[in-house]
């Protein structure tokens, strides 16, 4: 480290860096959580324009992401995914 | 209401790992209003502890629940096959909330998720502060409703201290001072004839000096006490 207690950007990416090995061709699960009114509108627009997304990405509507309780996102890595995506 | 605050993370943990299996356990009135320990932070906290018991590699059943207060009777009566079946009872209660389901179910352990810190107020979502420390023998009538017991570092009866500095407490001048606020409040009220009132020594016997408090409504008793409560 530069400064006490001040990470530089490489030690940063090195944390970040899973720390085992993946096996090739892994993607991760990700669940995403779509407000009605703009990012599930704009998944929409994705899939009538044809562009595509990997079939891990799972997504859940939500009225608002006002509505994103911190224990959905609990109850998601408790169910073994691994990562959560909230959108709105 | 009654303000807690969570234990860190790490001491609830310390405390829950060595058994086999732990009921969370809310309490949806004073301590749910302050974030703390409701039913739905029971949830919460539940959650998190199963993903560290995981991370950890150590196998606990963990269980969240909860009720609408753990300080009276008749709540418990839908959750009691709940509270036996678990090991111990991670109660997220008041420490009278916890004491009083340890005294329904003294065969249990109860450990206590928050620390209980004060009776207070909203001030503003998120943000609550302290006004009343239960002295049993209340002068708000006196002091424009502001109280110098709890508000006053000193708990001055009868006028501030020489620390009072522009409005501010000598101990921080984030601190109002409680004697300012209430001499401003009762100019406001055009009463500051009630500061010529001399408020006597205040008779601390009905406050915690005198030992744990109890009051009775004879017309309201149908017996049902806990043990705990017959004794004192």
């Amino acid at each position: 480290m530069t400064q006490e207690g001040v990470a530089t950007a490489e030690e940063i990416v090195n944390i970040e860096r899973p720390q085992e090995t993946l096996p090739s061709g892994w993607e991760p699960n990700i669940l995403a959580f779509a407000c009605h009114y703009c990012a599930f509108a704009a998944a929409d627009l994705a899939g009538v324009m044809r562009l595509s997304y990997p079939t891990t990405v799972k997504i859940i509507r939500l009225p608002c992401t006002g509505k994103l309780d911190p224990y959905y996102v609990l109850r998601a890595l408790e169910g073994g995914v691994d990562g959560v995506f909230a959108a709105g | 209401m009654i303000v807690g605050k969570q234990k860190p993370f790490e001491q609830i943990w310390d405390m829950v790992k060595a058994y086999g299996s732990i009921l969370v356990f809310g309490c949806n009135t004073c301590v749910a209003v302050c974030h703390e320990g409701g039913n739905k932070e029971a949830q919460i906290l539940g959650s998190l502890l199963r993903l560290k018991a995981k991370q950890e590699g150590v196998t606990i059943e963990i269980q969240d629940g909860g009720i609408e207060r753990q300080c009276e009777h008749e709540y418990f009566k839908s959750v009691a096959e709940d509270i036996r079946k678990a090991d111990a009872v991670l109660s997220m209660a008041c420490g009278a909330g916890v004491q009083f389901l340890g005294e329904k179910f003294p065969e249990k352990t109860v450990l206590p998720a928050l620390n209980t810190t004060f009776i207070g107020v909203v001030d503003a979502p998120g943000v609550f502060s302290e006004r009343c420390m239960m002295c049993g023998d209340c002068i708000l009538h006196l002091t424009g409703g502001i109280c110098p017991i709890i508000r006053c570092s000193k708990s001055l009866m009868n006028g501030p201290c020489g620390g009072s500095n522009k409005g501010s407490c000598e101990i921080n001048s984030e601190v109002p001072c409680a004697w300012q606020l209430i001499y401003d409040r009762l100019e406001g009220q055009g009463r500051l004839d009630l500061l010529d009132a001399q408020i006597p020594v205040k008779n601390w016997s009905h406050s915690r000096d005198g030992g744990p408090r109890k009051q009775v409504r004879e017309d309201m008793k149908t017996g049902n006490e806990t043990a705990a409560g017959k004794a004192a």
